[in-house]
C-alpha cells in the first residue's frame, strides 16, 4: 500500500508536468474576451 | 465521577466546538458560490439550523439517535430533554468523559448533516419550507440512521458496520437526499441559458479552509478521547484533505485546461468527507489512497450529474454523496486491525466480508434517505410549497424571503 501511495503521487507530479501550460490558458482567455 | 479523564474532556469539548464551527464555515462555503442576490439567504440555512437542531438534538433528537435501544432501529424518548444525561460518563459510549460532553459533541454533528443539503437547493427554496424540511429530515432521518449505525443495539452496529466519524451517517444520508431535493424542486430558473456563477470564490475557499479546520474535531474528536488514534485520527484527515485538492485540481487542470481553485476547495472538502469514516481505522499511505480516489470519483460524479441537467446547485451529491460511498467502501478495504485493536482488518488485509458489510450499511442509508426525504418534501409541496416563485427568484432569496441585502454596494 505504501508504494501505491507513492505511485499515485508521482502520477500527481507527472500531470503538473504534462498540463497545459498556464500561458496558453491565458492566451485562451484573451481570445474569449476579444471574441465577446 | 472517579472515571472521568479531564484530557479526554478537554479534547472531546474543544472538538465540540471545532465541529461547531463547521457549520458557519459551511455557510460560507456555500455562500461564495451563490450569485449575490442569494447570498445571505444561504448563509442563513446554515446558521438557522444551528440554532433549530441544537433545540432539537437536546429535546428529543439525542434520546432517539443514542437513547434505549428499540428494536435495533431507533432510541427511546427515555432522554428526551436530556433526562438522565449528567455529568457522570455514559459507558456505553464514552466512558472517561460526562455524557453531557458525549451528548453535545454528538449535536454539532446532528447540526451540520442537514447543512448540507442546503446546497442542492440553494437559490429557489422558501424559507418557510426549508424550516418544516429541516426539523422532520433531522427526526425521520438523521436520528433513526445515526442510530443504526452508532447507537447501542442499533441493527448496523450489531451488524459490524465501520463508520468511525459519519461517512454513513453524515455524508451519504445528506448527499443522497441532496439528490432527491434537487431532483423534486427542478432546476433554477435560467439553468443551462443563461451563466449562474459564483458571486465570490474567495469566501468559499475560506470557508473550505475553515471546514478542514473543524474536521479534526470532526474526525479526530470521534476517537472521545486525547489518544494514539486521535493522533492517527488526525494526520489522516489532514493528508486526504491534501490529497484529494491536489487531485481534484490535477483532474481539473487536465480536463479544463487550468488549475481551479474552487476545485482544490472542493477536492480538499472531497477528501476530508472520505476519509471521516475511515479515519479511524486506516494508516497514512491509505489516507493517500482514498483522497486520491476522493479527488478522482467526486469529480467524475458532478461531470455526470451536470451532463444529466440534474441541478444540485452546489454539488453536495458529487462530493458528499459519491465522497461518502467511496470513504465507506474505502474503509472495508484499508481497515486495519494495526491502527485500530478494535476494529477488523478489511480487504487489502484477506478480510473481504467487511467490505461486504460496509456495501449493506451503504444501501441501507442510501435507500431510506432517498425513500424518505421524496416523502417528506412532497408532504411539504402539499401543504407549504417547496419552490419560491417567478418573481421572488429572479428578485433574489436575500430580498425576497429575508428583506435584506448582503452588500451595499
Amino acid at each position: 500500500m505504501d508504494l501505491l501511495a507513492f505511485a499515485s503521487f508521482a502520477v500527481l507530479v507527472v500531470a503538473w508536468l504534462v498540463a497545459p501550460t498556464q500561458e496558453r490558458a491565458a492566451a485562451e482567455v484573451l481570445e474569449e474576451r476579444a471574441a465577446a | 465521577m472517579e472515571n472521568i479523564s479531564s484530557g479526554d474532556t478537554a479534547w472531546l469539548l474543544v472538538s465540540s466546538a471545532l465541529v461547531m464551527l463547521m457549520t458557519p464555515a459551511l455557510g460560507f462555503f456555500y455562500g461564495g458560490l451563490v450569485r449575490r442576490k442569494n447570498v445571505l439567504a444561504t448563509i442563513m440555512h446554515s446558521f438557522f439550523i444551528l440554532c433549530l437542531i441544537s433545540v432539537q438534538w437536546v429535546l428529543w433528537g439525542y434520546s432517539l439517535a443514542f437513547g434505549p435501544d428499540i428494536g435495533g432501529l431507533i432510541g427511546g424518548l427515555d432522554w428526551a430533554a436530556l433526562r438522565g444525561v449528567g455529568q457522570a460518563p455514559n459507558p456505553d459510549y464514552a466512558p472517561t468523559v460526562p455524557a453531557l460532553a458525549f451528548m453535545t459533541f454528538q449535536m454539532m454533528f446532528a447540526v451540520i448533516t442537514p447543512a448540507l443539503i442546503t446546497g442542492a437547493f440553494a437559490e429557489r427554496k422558501r424559507f418557510k419550507a426549508f424550516v418544516v424540511f429541516t426539523l422532520l429530515w433531522a427526526t425521520l432521518v438523521y436520528d433513526p440512521v445515526a442510530h443504526w449505525v452508532w447507537g447501542t443495539g442499533g441493527w448496523l452496529r450489531t451488524l459490524g458496520a465501520l463508520d468511525f466519524a459519519g461517512g454513513t451517517v453524515v455524508h451519504i444520508t445528506s448527499g443522497v437526499s441532496a439528490l432527491v431535493a434537487a431532483l423534486v424542486l427542478g432546476r433554477r430558473r435560467g439553468y443551462g441559458e443563461e451563466p449562474i456563477e459564483p458571486h465570490d470564490a474567495t469566501m468559499t475557499v475560506l470557508g473550505a479552509s475553515l471546514l478542514w479546520f473543524g474536521w479534526f474535531g470532526f474526525n479526530a474528536g470521534s476517537a472521545i478521547g486525547a489518544s494514539g488514534l486521535a493522533a492517527n485520527a488526525f494526520v489522516v484527515t489532514n493528508t486526504a484533505a491534501a490529497m484529494g485538492a491536489l487531485t481534484w485540481m490535477t483532474v481539473s487542470w487536465l480536463h479544463k485546461g487550468a488549475p481551479s481553485v474552487l476545485g482544490a476547495a472542493a477536492g480538499a472538502v472531497a477528501g476530508l468527507v472520505a476519509i471521516t469514516p475511515a479515519s479511524g481505522y486506516v494508516d497514512a499511505s491509505a489516507a493517500i489512497l482514498i483522497g486520491l480516489g476522493a479527488g478522482t470519483f467526486c469529480y467524475v460524479g458532478i461531470q455526470l450529474t451536470k451532463r444529466l441537467r440534474v441541478d444540485d446547485a452546489l454539488d453536495v451529491f458529487g462530493v458528499h454523496g459519491v465522497g461518502g460511498v467511496w470513504g465507506a467502501l474505502a474503509t472495508g478495504i484499508f481497515a486495519s486491525a494495526a491502527v485500530n485493536a478494535a476494529a477488523p482488518d478489511g480487504a487489502a488485509f484477506g478480510n473481504l466480508q467487511q467490505l461486504g458489510i460496509q456495501a449493506v450499511a451503504v444501501l441501507a442509508a442510501v435507500a431510506y434517505s432517498a425513500v424518505m426525504t421524496f416523502a417528506i418534501l412532497k408532504v411539504i409541496d402539499l401543504f407549504v410549497g417547496l419552490r419560491v416563485g417567478e418573481h421572488e427568484e429572479v428578485l433574489g432569496l436575500d430580498a425576497s424571503q429575508h428583506r435584506e441585502s448582503a452588500y451595499q454596494v
